[in-house]
This record gives structure tokens, sequence and C-alpha cells, in this order.
């Protein structure tokens, strides 16, 4: 079947070929398996943010106990999100600063200053939204799914949904 | 230790599968690309059942009870969901890819960064105004999860 083979379309980052889908989501679901078998935590990175936040900010919701206990391990676990990315650049054809936003680039061909504050409004949304739905594709999408949670589906809709949406408006009525 | 060698782990994942590619995720949303459907499903189809087992076991490996707690439902999930979509498109990142990205080199995404922490920032400062409208949990104080 056409849909079970590899990807062929290869990654903005060094045209590398991307892993093969069925392995990497494998290697995600084992990795949130381990992390909650071996250190007994649920997956999430949108609290991380929360967590950068509350070295900053005295608000009762920055002083909760998720935040409160869970930046001992979830910093650690976000650095290694970077370093992750800096290993996948390093051995895949080396690291290097960039712009490259493919299509992004094609098809507005926005500089640099315009394209920072795309990214930013985008992050804006981002930060928001996944603290008001209470967690992010991890912990809704992954984690929230497998065990079958209410909050989970609905969220994990809601955000496909304004991706869709947000996108085919992009890309098929404002550039189409 | 164990924390930064997971995240590193998951980190190289997300970066080489394509999870932080902004064109694998505009592929994903103009239903162009079938990639990122397949992660996600494989996933869920890996972790729901060990997460079944585990709950099962009810310990984890140390012999400690399994502690987490299930998210709550609330108004938020629809509405936070959708800006959070949104925001998704914008700049083909989630909150984990938007780190892998700052560690590639991609520069773009420390503006994504800086937005996201400002955007989660608004909303921790505004939590008592918004916990009516929204329907939201009471803040834990102390320990626990929330």
């Amino acid at each position: 079947m056409d849909v079970l083979s590899p990807s062929p379309h290869t990654l903005i980052l060094n045209d590398l070929q991307p892993m093969h889908w069925a392995l990497a989501g494998a290697a995600i679901g084992l990795i949130t398996l381990c992390l909650l078998f071996v250190a007994n935590r649920r997956l999430g990175i949108s609290t991380g943010f929360d967590d950068l936040c509350s070295f900053v900010l005295r608000r009762p919701y920055f002083r909760r106990g998720a935040v409160v206990l869970g930046r001992t391990w979830r910093l650690p676990f976000l650095a290694g999100l970077v370093l992750g990315g800096v290993l996948s650049a390093a051995l895949g054809g080396g690291w290097a600063l960039t712009w490259d936003a493919g299509m992004l680039d094609t098809v507005f061909a926005l500089g640099a200053g315009a394209k920072l504050l795309w990214m930013f409004a985008g992050g804006l949304l981002i930060g928001f939204g996944t603290r008001l739905a209470g967690g992010c594709t991890s912990g809704h999408g992954i984690f929230g799914l497998s065990n079958a949670e209410g909050s989970g589906v609905v969220t994990t809709l809601a955000f496909m949904a304004g991706g869709v949406l947000t996108t085919q408006l992009i890309y098929r009525v404002f550039a189409g | 230790m164990l924390y930064l060698i997971l995240g590193t782990l998951f980190g190289f994942a997300l970066s080489r599968s394509g999870a932080g590619d902004y064109d694998m995720i505009q592929g994903m949303f103009l239903f162009e690309r079938f990639q990122l459907y397949g992660i996600i499903g494989v996933a869920i189809l890996v972790t729901a059942p060990g997460l079944r087992l585990l709950k099962r076991r009810g310990r984890s490996l140390l012999g400690r009870p399994l502690e987490f707690e299930s998210k709550p439902r609330h108004r938020g999930n629809i509405v936070g969901g959708l800006l959070f979509g949104i925001g998704w498109s914008i700049t083909g990142m989630c909150p984990g890819p938007i780190l892998v990205n700052i560690g590639e080199g991609k520069l773009y995404a420390f503006a994504a960064l800086l937005g996201a922490l400002i955007g989660a920032g608004a909303f921790g400062t505004l939590y008592s105004r918004l916990e009516r409208v929204f329907t939201l949990p009471p803040l834990v104080k102390g320990t626990g999860d929330g």
C-alpha cells in the first residue's frame, strides 16, 4: 500500500530523508512509556512554558504544584529536546544557523524581520492556547488519547481543526 | 540525567521524523502528507496498550505507586485547542519542536519560543479572571499535578 511507504518528501534540515513514520511513532511511544515506567512522570511539554515563566513571574498560577514539583524533571527534559535537535543536525550533514522555513519562504518570501514577527505571533497563540487547553500535542494528544481521556479527545480535535482551517486559509485561499 | 537522555532521544526523533518541519506540518494540515498522521497514530498504538499494562501493574520500575492524573475537561479545552492549532499552523511547530528547531539552528524558532513564553505568562497572570469564564480547575498549590 502506498500510504505504508516512507515519506517521499525530504526535511528542510539538510534535505535529509525523514525516519519512517512507523519507526518514529514507535520511538515516541516507547519514550512516553519509559518516562512513566522508569520515572513515574506523565509526558507533557507545554507545562514547561510555565516552568520557564515561573523564574520571573510570581502569580499563584506559577507557584502551583505541577510547576514547583515538575521543574526539576521537565527542565532537563526540555534541555534534552534542544540537544536532540543539535545532535540530529550535527550527525546529519552538519549543524548551521539557518532561516530556511521551506514553503513559507517560497510562497511569501518574508524578510528576517517579518518572519520573526510571524513566528512570534504564532508563538503567542501556542503559549496562551496550550495553557488554556491544559496541554499540547504531547500531553493531550499522545498521552491523553492513549489514556482515553475526554479532555484529550476534545482538545486534539480542537487543535487539529484550528491547524487545518488556518493552513487551508493561508495556502489554498490567500496564496491559492 | 535520565530526563536529559530521554529528552534528547525524544528531540532527535521529533527532529528526524519531520514533526518540527514547517513543510511537513503544512502538508499534514493540507492533507497532502501522511507522515505526521502515521507518527501520531503509531505513537498512540504503542502507548495505549503499554499504559494499560502499566496501570494494571500499578507500580513504577522502582516499585513506587504510579502517580499521574487525568487532565480535566473544561471550556478551555476547545478554545485553547483552537488557538493553539492556529499557532501550530502559523509557526509549523508545536511546543516540543520549538525547542528542537532551536537546537537544529533554525533562528526563527527563537521568536516562536519568546512568543510562547509571553503567551503562557499572560495566561497565568490572567488566570483568576479566566478561571470562571472557562470553568478552569482551581489551582492546587504545593503538591500534585494540575
